[in-house]
């Protein structure tokens, strides 16, 4: 962000915020501001209880000295206080700014990704020149580049990739670079800055601190108008409207409509400024790795807690930077492992927009989006049907991954064993399944490549995608297959299979659920 | 300046809600298919062949062209038969803009597909507020000014809250609601259910019989609606069991009248014949059926009006099947609430 814009940006998030809450205390029943300020200061307390060191204290000392302020004071104070803790969340937010690092970051992204890795090699286990050039020859960009290239030249982009790994933003930066785009703004967890080498990137394509322990009303207003406003001032935004990573290994189907929400509001906020280029592009991309930094903890994670709420996961594999370093090097030893591929850009309600970034309804007729959001002839805020424009929006982004996401030899060779190990055990249940491996601890080849063949058959005849790899599309089954079991040597501590002979053992079972579960909602059970 | 409610279809029951929306004062301009009946409303303000002794007020007026009504009204209450639905709304998607609402009031699915109205006007237009009436509302009785019910649902509520300010009135009572699928999936199903009830009453059978048959058919209805993502709830209330009531017990209803003619032994080629306007369940229960046979899904009623309907199965032989089935828990099958 530029320095000059920094300022405005939190006063811009601060009166907004103060201005609607004392806006709603006006018809709210008595005691609004009062209830609203404790209710802060409760949440943050109750975090720092949990919390050590000396900033915990300082923080500690902060909210203690608003509460003694809070017990005398007058209606004229809440809204003093409101502010001050509304300023405070919002200069977290924004962190600190380096105007050297922001320097360099904007110059020289892609080299400084380069001698960070090899610094941190402990025996400089490949060359700047082979890292760039297997990150070169690795990562496939695909589908709409161009389209979405022209729509930032006419609006403001906010790029809403599937997540599947703490590498993702690390990518997307880099795949923004590589298509000539300014760099976008997102919300990175705090977590993701104790790793030095993730930390250098996030704060230098443009992440500001998202604090993922702070549950206040008011903190989450904060980080949904940070994006808002940024929006509205042009920066082009990315976030993962999965909130988080994506357990299962499935194609995310049920997206956070929070921030989501904050594209209609800021696209409403430039229409009603008069803004010269008021559009806001929406832009769905799938993130596609042959192999996934964190499968095994997200698998174990998702086995461990389907159906309740997902919590934070602190300590994992991307928290390890020699771990990091080491899957990326093995990762490029692979071919073609990381696909980013970017759908049809979007308007805020979901409506496709053609070159010229104009709104097509279902019939490709060019349709006038701005009216969505206007009564009598000007554009107004309604909370209620903004929220359902938000949900048809996700909507429509869902169903752009599950049209273009792409499915990599390991997806399908996973799929296929999975396919087996449930055919050959249709009395197990799925966890004990996972557990005991049932009767056969491996299948001929031939069954495997049999299946393989089947499920490849089901995808390429599907009208509503995915796309398929390089390797897939190739649709040589032997070749796949033998992709696919490479794959799986080179990382996981236990491959998630292994050819001996003719036939082919399934080792770890939680990884072919993972990586298979990506097929989901294409028709290819067995 | 006030813009006039639109209406887009001169049947029985467009014609009623024009009616009933110049009851409550407002101006109405409306859309018909026949140019002969655009006429006969401008003229003189009736119309014979759909609403026979029925006087419109000079406030409603008539067009002929999708595109005068489309740009002159905010609203527009689309009323014609599910079988041409897609193309008339394909006709509107060339004249509408974001802003505009339309509500529909047509109870049907599509056969191949399975959408349901709203889901057909998203694909053809780009309208994004979009609502569905569906109750008990027989047209000759709300024409009459009798007192009746009904609900308007649309996940936005300033649709329901504009249909309410349109047609709630001193003999209408318009409720709301968001469950978009359950009202469209009750106003559809129903119809199925009403020829079975024609049929059993063309064969006086008695009330244990029509309740048995309204009472399953209201669990088969939740069944499907439940597939179709509805909330079972929604099957209590007006669009629901409501509409079945009436339906059902309405000689009146196009539905009803085919029940009791297949209980004299006439075929569906016969009936139809000798009907003008369209009875929707013989449509829907072929959609239905066909969504029940892809998706494994039991629907005994349906099964049978469906093979009475197009298979010839004789009256006796389809009593005997539902009869003969055996029962269980009364609610299997549905997982909400249970």
């Amino acid at each position: 962000m530029r320095p000059e814009d920094r300022e405005r940006i939190q006063v811009e998030v601060v009166s907004r915020i103060v201005d609607r809450h004392v806006q709603r205390a006006d018809t709210a029943p008595e005691g609004y501001l009062e209830t609203l300020v404790n209710d802060t200061i409760y949440h943050e307390r109750r975090r720092l209880e949990r919390a050590s060191g000396q900033n915990a204290r300082a923080e500690q000392a902060f909210y203690d000295g608003v509460l003694r302020r809070m017990r005398h004071a007058s209606d004229r104070d809440l809204r003093g206080l409101l502010e001050k803790l509304a300023r405070r969340f919002v200069a977290e937010v924004v962190g600190n700014f380096d105007k050297r690092v922001y320097r360099l970051t904007t110059s020289v992204i892609p080299g400084g990704l380069w001698l960070l890795l090899n610094a941190m090699s402990p025996r400089r286990m490949l060359s700047l020149e082979g890292l760039r050039h297997g990150f070169t020859k690795n990562l496939r960009l695909e589908g709409e580049l161009e389209h979405v290239k022209a729509m930032a030249r006419r609006g403001t982009l906010v790029v809403v990739p599937t997540h599947s790994s703490n590498l993702d933003s690390i990518l997307m930066g880099y795949a923004i670079y590589l298509m000539g785009l300014p760099p976008v703004t997102y919300g990175a967890g705090l977590n993701l800055f104790s790793n030095p080498l993730l930390s250098f990137f996030m704060a230098n394509l443009g992440a500001y601190r998202v604090d993922r322990k702070k549950t206040s009303v008011v903190y989450k207003e904060v980080l949904k108008e940070y994006a808002t406003v940024s929006m509205e001032m042009g920066y082009n935004n990315l976030f993962f409207p999965g909130g988080t990573r994506c357990r299962s290994g499935a194609v995310e189907d049920n997206l956070k409509k929070g921030l989501l929400g904050c594209a209609g509001q800021a696209y409403i906020g430039n229409l009603r400024a008069g803004r010269d280029q008021p559009n806001i592009y929406v832009v769905p991309c799938t993130i596609n790795y042959m192999l996934v930094l964190e499968a095994a903890t997200l698998i174990n994670d998702h086995l461990k807690d389907v159906g309740k709420s997902q919590y934070i996961i602190e300590d994992d594999e991307s928290s390890r930077p020699r771990l990091v370093y080491e899957f990326l090097s093995k990762l490029l030893s692979l071919d073609a492992q990381v696909t980013l591929s970017f759908s049809t850009p979007m308007d805020v309600f979901g409506n496709k927009v053609d070159g010229q970034g104009r709104s097509l309804d279902a019939r490709g007729r060019v349709v006038d989006a701005s009216r969505y959001v206007t009564r009598d002839g000007a554009p107004v805020y309604d909370a209620q049907r903004d929220q359902q424009y938000t949900r048809e929006l996700a909507d429509a982004i869902t169903a752009a991954y599950h049209r273009d996401a792409t499915i990599l030899s390991t997806n399908l060779v996973a799929r296929a064993i999975f396919n087996l190990l449930r055919r050959h055990n249709p009395e197990l249940r799925v966890y004990r399944l996972l557990r005991t491996g049932g009767q056969l601890s491996s299948f001929p080849l031939g069954e495997v490549h049999q299946d393989t063949e089947r499920i490849l058959g089901v995808l390429k005849a599907a009208d509503q995608g995915p796309r398929l790899g390089p390797t897939v599309a190739g649709g040589d089954v032997t070749e796949v297959v033998a992709d696919a079991l490479r794959a799986f040597a080179v990382y996981h501590a236990h491959p998630a299979a292994v050819r001996r002979g003719d036939r082919i053992f399934h080792e770890d079972r939680n990884l072919l659920l993972f990586y298979g579960n990506k097929l989901n909602g294409y028709a290819v059970s067995s | 300046m006030k813009r006039p409610y639109g209406v887009v279809g001169a049947g029985s029951w467009g014609t009623t809600l024009c009616k009933i929306l110049s009851d409550h004062g407002h101006e109405v301009f409306m859309w018909a298919h026949d140019a002969d009946v655009v006429e006969e409303i401008n003229r003189s303000h009736t119309n014979e062949r759909y609403l026979p002794d029925a006087k419109l007020p000079p406030t409603v007026r008539a067009s002929g062209e999708v595109a005068e009504v489309c740009e002159a009204c905010h609203l527009l209450l689309m009323v014609v038969p599910s079988h041409v639905f897609r193309s008339v709304a394909g006709r509107m998607g060339e004249y509408v803009n974001g802003e505009q609402v339309i509500v529909h009031c047509t109870k049907g699915i599509e056969q191949g597909s399975h959408l349901r109205m709203s889901q057909i006007l998203r694909e053809e237009t780009c309208v994004r507020k979009i609502g569905v009436l569906s109750g008990p509302n027989l047209a000759r009785e709300l024409a009459a000014r009798r007192p009746a019910g009904t609900l308007v649902a649309s996940k936005y509520a300033e649709v329901v809250a504009l249909a309410q300010e349109a047609l709630h009135g001193p003999y209408f009572r318009v409720y709301g609601g968001d469950d978009v699928a359950g009202a469209e999936v009750g106003g559809a199903f129903k119809n199925i259910i009403a020829v079975a009830a024609g049929l059993v009453d063309g064969l006086g059978l008695g009330d244990n019989t029509r309740a048995l048959l309204l009472t399953r058919g209201l669990v088969e209805m939740a069944r499907y609606g439940e597939a179709m993502k509805a909330r079972v709830l929604t099957f209590f209330g007006m669009a629901g069991i409501g509409d079945l009531m009436a339906t059902c017990a309405s000689p009146l209803s196009r539905n009803h009248q085919v029940g009791e003619r297949l209980a004299r032994g006439e075929s569906l080629k016969q009936i139809q014949e000798g009907m003008f306007m369209v009875a929707e369940g013989v449509k829907t229960a072929r959609a239905v059926h066909q969504y029940a046979l892809e998706h494994g899904m039991e629907l005994p009623i349906v099964e049978a009006v469906y093979g009475m309907l197009y298979h010839g199965l004789g009256v006796d032989e389809a009593m005997g099947a539902l009869m003969g089935r055996g029962t269980g828990d009364e609610f299997k099958d549905l997982t909400q609430g249970s």
